[in-house]
Order: structure tokens, then sequence, then C-alpha cells
């Protein structure tokens, strides 16, 4: 059943209008169906009795005279008088019958017979009317006349039908109406709801609504213009915090490094050694998070660059493999596929970057002694990447969800470490290559993919200063 | 009693019977002229010889008429003034008469009688013919049913004027 709150706000607008028109329109009609009606009916009682008081006079002799041959011939003038007229009948003062009238093929009929006076009755398509004959101030009889009304029944027929067709007019001018008439309410709000919807898929936060107006739909998108421009300076400030602190991080953690790598140098003997070693790995890996931090600031503020160079891919795949595969003690890392003998016009640290991050993800997200498979499969103008691992894999909901900043997978149960920013980082680098990033979930783990445009076939944008 | 004797009472018994049927009938038949007279009156102009403040209906002959006339002219009045049922034996009384009934039984002549109205006087019979002969209005039955003739000259000539609804139930006499 469709729900009136389901149906859009421009269609609502029109139903609305057409409704009430139609609603009106039908009221207005059909009173004045029923007035004409009532007065038509009333004109022809009146007319009726008046032919009725007419009739009653012209029987007064007769009646005197008892001669009902006189009074019959006088009511077999209805016939072209009045056709209307199927039956009329003349009763003396006892209420005997003195003298009747049929329409020819009419069929034989009951004559209510009223009390006093002049009276009337409506049935269904007859007209029933009685009148007193008067004469010298005594009744002396009475006239009866009973009437079709075929043709109030046609004037009903075509009156109804002629309503029926206003309205119809009235309703298609209604809609036209409403039709050009809902947009200045709905244009507006329109306007407001799409860039609420663009906001909440691209995540961007877009200019300002524009509106020329005072009325609450103008109150509405001032606020919300507004909340943008708080958004967007939050945003800024936040942008700036990453830039400043991931700045303040890396350089006294660089004079860390410096002073153990020489610690490392010095020491020999175990457990000491054993204890730098550890420091020295701890300090690389928050390295890597400071770094993290500092790549998306930068992209956040258009700020990172790339250095564009061709280089062989295949040389990059078995390098970056091999090096996960040096600091993996329990995974198996492979590469699959045979060369791809392509040349890749891009930034070959960066490219190795999103590697080395896709890889270790592998690593980290199917614990235990498992595999992790580099493959890649060759298109007439792309190289495609793919990185096969069987661990817990993706959720659906959350397969575009994970690119985003500091997304941490909420259906996990396990604690995995870090931001939550290295698949952004990667997914703004593959973008700048003009390529495409997604993840592929099978049964037992994810494929993480990757494109490349190749080289015959590359017009990268350069970067924003 | 002898059979002779018993088929002449029958006989008798059953003739008064239908002698007293017979009466009966013929004073509804009065009974119902006198309402037509009266009726007539009401379509009939008397123009300027209405004058007196009574309205005079003459009998002549014997007739039962005389006793529903009389009932009439006890309960109504005509023309507005009090209705007289007056027997004529006298020529001389016509005159004097709105209306005179010519009865069955009266023994004047109709000339005679015709001779002695004047203007003023509305005439009518009983007698198949009268109405040729000069009476204004002449009852006759037809199918059984009460009817009268008209006689449009005799109306005029006693300056009386007789209304269309009147006439047009009448058989028109000339």
């Amino acid at each position: 059943m469709l729900k009136f709150n389901d149906i859009s706000l421009r269609n609502k607008l029109i139903l609305m209008q057409v409704f009430t028109s139609v609603v009106v329109f039908g009221i207005v009609f059909g009173v004045f169906i029923i007035t004409d009606v009532n007065s038509y009916k009333q004109r022809k009682v009146d007319s009726m009795i008046s032919l009725a008081q007419v009739l009653g006079t012209n029987s007064i002799s007769p009646i005197q005279f008892q001669d009902p041959e006189a009074a019959r011939k006088m009511l077999e003038e209805l016939q072209t008088v009045a056709p209307e007229i199927i039956h009329a009948e003349i009763t003396n003062k006892e209420g005997q019958l003195f003298a009747s009238y049929s329409k020819t093929d009419a069929d034989t009929f009951s004559m209510p017979r009223t009390s006093h006076g002049k009276s009337y009755s409506f049935t269904n398509d007859q007209l029933f009317v009685s009148n007193p004959i008067i004469s010298s101030n005594e009744e002396i009889g009475k006239v009866y006349l009973e009437v079709q009304l075929t043709e109030l029944q046609q004037i009903k027929q075509y009156k109804y039908e002629l309503a029926f067709i206003l309205l119809l007019v009235a309703l298609v001018f209604s809609l036209l109406i409403a039709i050009s008439v809902q947009g200045y309410l709905s244009t507006r709000l329109l306007k407001l709801v799409n860039a609420v919807r663009k906001i909440r898929k691209t995540g961007e936060i877009t200019k300002a609504v524009e509106d020329k107006g005072k009325d609450e739909i103008a109150t509405l998108i001032q606020a919300f213009n507004k909340m943008m421009e708080e958004l967007q300076e939050n945003q800024k400030k936040k942008d700036e915090f990453i830039g400043i602190a991931s700045h303040e991080l890396k350089t006294p953690l660089t004079s860390i490094k410096g002073y153990v790598e020489m610690l490392d140098m010095l020491e020999k003997e175990n457990p000491k050694k054993q204890f730098v070693q550890k420091a020295l790995a701890n300090i690389s890996k928050l390295e890597r998070l400071v770094k993290d931090l500092l790549d998306v600031s930068k992209i956040q503020s258009g700020q990172l660059q790339l250095e564009m160079k061709e280089f062989n891919i295949d040389e990059l795949l078995d390098e970056t493999v091999n090096a996960s595969q040096m600091v993996s003690e329990t995974h198996r890392i492979e590469r699959q596929g045979g060369p791809v003998n392509e040349m890749i016009y891009g930034d070959r640290q960066r490219i190795e970057q999103v590697l080395l991050n896709l890889l270790s993800n592998a690593i980290k997200y199917s614990p235990g002694e498992k595999t992790v498979i580099l493959d890649t499969q060759k298109t007439e103008n792309e190289l495609i990447i793919k990185i096969i691992d069987y661990g817990i894999g993706v959720a659906p909901e959350e397969r575009t969800n994970i690119f985003e900043r500091f997304y941490r997978s909420k259906t996990l149960a396990v604690h995995i470490s870090g931001f939550g920013l290295g698949l952004y980082i990667c997914r703004d680098i593959i973008n700048r290559h003009n390529g495409k990033i997604w993840v592929e979930s099978t049964g037992k783990g994810s494929v993480f993919n990757f494109s490349l445009p190749l080289k015959h076939f590359s017009s990268i944008q350069q970067t924003e200063v | 009693m002898n059979l002779q004797f018993k088929k002449l009472l029958l006989v008798i018994i059953a003739g008064s019977f239908a002698a007293t049927v017979g009466a009966q009938n013929v004073q509804q038949e009065a009974n119902l002229e006198a309402a037509f007279i009266y009726n007539f009156t009401k379509y009939i102009d008397w123009g300027p010889f209405g004058r007196d403040s009574i309205f005079v209906i003459g009998v002549a002959g014997e007739s039962p008429i005389i006793e529903s006339l009389n009932a009439i002219a006890a309960s109504t009045r005509i023309n507005n003034k009090r209705v007289v049922v007056k027997t004529i034996n006298r020529g001389a009384e016509i005159a004097d008469c709105d209306i005179l009934f010519i009865s069955k039984k009266c023994m004047m002549p109709l000339n005679f009688i015709l001779d002695k109205t004047k203007p003023g006087v509305l005439t009518i019979g009983e007698q198949p013919g009268f109405a040729e002969a000069g009476t204004a209005f002449n009852f006759v039955v037809v199918n059984n049913r009460l009817k009268f003739e008209a006689n449009l000259k005799a109306i005029s000539s006693a300056g009386l004027k007789a209304g269309s609804q009147l006439l047009k139930l009448a058989i028109i006499v000339d």
C-alpha cells in the first residue's frame, strides 16, 4: 500500500491540489445539480397542479350534470396537450371514480388517493398530483394526475454526464496548474535535498546552497549553509592539527631512532642487543604511523606530490614480495601470474607504498600460517594487481567504507592495530595514477585489487600546489 | 284459494311492488331534475330581469318535482335570493316566475304557456319535442341517463344568457 509519506514532495503537492480541486468542484457541481433538479421538480409540480386546477374547473359542470362522457372527452385532450401525463382521474364528492383517462400503451396503475387539499408526491420516476374541484366553496370532487418523469430522467442524465466531463476537465486543469505551481515550493527544497544527498554520497562538503527568500525554507537553507561552514572550519582545523602534530612527532622520533641505531651498532651482547632491536622495531612502526599521518595531512591540504617516471613493474613486484616475506615469519608470500613485461609511468615509491600496505594488511587480517598471493592480470589498457589473502574477509557493507579516513572495521572481534589510514592513502595514490582500487570478498578471504593504466594509455594529472 | 285467485294476487303484489319501485324511481328522477334545475341557475344570467328580492320557481302541473324543489328551496339560495316554489294554475302567474317548469301532467297547452311568458322567465320542459317547440331547456332520457336539450333562440328571446360550460353539455336543438 502506497503510504502518503513516501510519495515525493512534488507529487504530494500536485496530488493535494488536484484532490482539493476535484472535491471542491464535485461538491459545487453536486449542489448545482441538486438545486437544479429540485427547482425543475417544483416547476413541474406547479405546472401540473395548474393543469389539474383547469381540468377541475372544466369538470364542474360535467359533475353537476352527471355527464362523465364530457369529462372524459376533456381528459383525452391530455394525450396531445400534456403527453407526459399517463393517467388522469376525476372523482366525485364520495370519492368514486367519475371519469378517467389513460395514455395509450400505458400499463394499469393505482393512484395514491391522498387526503385533503392540493398535494403531490414523487416516486422514482413518477409524479402524482391531486387537486380538489371546488364549486361555490364546496368540494365536489378531485382531480388526480400521474405524470411520467422521463424528461427529468433525461435532464438528470445529461447533467450528470456534463458534470462528469467538467470534473475531468477541472482535474486536467488543476493537474497542469499544480505541476507548474508546485515547482515554486519544491525546487527550493529539492536544492537543499540534493546538496544533502551529495554530501552523504561523496563525503565532501559542498558550496553553500543558494536561496533568495525569507520563509521557512529560507531559514532551513541558511541554517544548513551555516552548519556546512562550521563543518568546513572544523575540518580545516583538524587537518591543520594533524599536519602540525605529525611534524612535531617526527622530529623527536628521528632523534630517538638515530640514538637507538647507534646503540644497536655498539651493543653486541644479548639480552641488551635483543632489547635494542625490539626498541628499533617499534620505532620503525611508530615512524610508519607518523609518516601515514603526515601523508594524510598532505593529501587533505593538497600538498601530496607525485614524482612521475617510467619504471619496470615486474621488478617492483618481485622486490616487494621479497621484502614482505623477509619480515613475515608466519606467512608465505607468493607471486603468481608470470612476468608482465610492461613499463609503468608513475611514482615508484608511492606504488611501492601501496603494495607494501596491501601486503601488510593481508598478513594482518589473516592470522595464522596462511598464504598471501600477489597476482597480476593484463588487459588492453590497464594492469590489474591483486593481493589475495585467506583471512577474515571484508563484510559487504564495509567495502567502500574501508577506504575512508580513520575507518577501522567494526565487525571484527579481534583488535587490529593501526590508525585506519593506510587504505585511504592507497586510494588517493591510485586515483592520482588514474587507476581504481577496490576489494572483493570471496568466501574464504579477500582480494584487494588496484589498476594502473599501461604506458601507452596514460594521461596523468599533475598534483595541485 | 283456487289457482286463478293466486295468480291474480301474485300479479297485484308484483304490480304494486313494481309500482313502489317505479314510484321510487320517479321521485329519484324528480330529485335529479330538481338538482339539475338548481345547477342551471349557476350558469344562467338573468341580467336586468332578476330584480326581485326572491327567486321564484313555478311548477305548472302536478309533479313530484315540487317536493324536490321545496327541499332545495329550504336549504339554499339562488342568485343570493330566497327561493320560493309556486304551483302555477293560471296563465297570469307565469310572468312572475324566474323559472317555469312545465311538468308532464300540465293541463295547459304549450303554446298558451309560451305566450304568457315574458323576458326573464326560463322555461323548462320534460316532454319530447318541447325544446323544439320553444322551451329554453327540456329534460330527456338518453340511454337511461338524464340529459337536457337547449334551444338557444328560446334562451336569448327570454333575454337570458347561458354559460358555455352548461351549453356544452346540452343537446342543442333549434
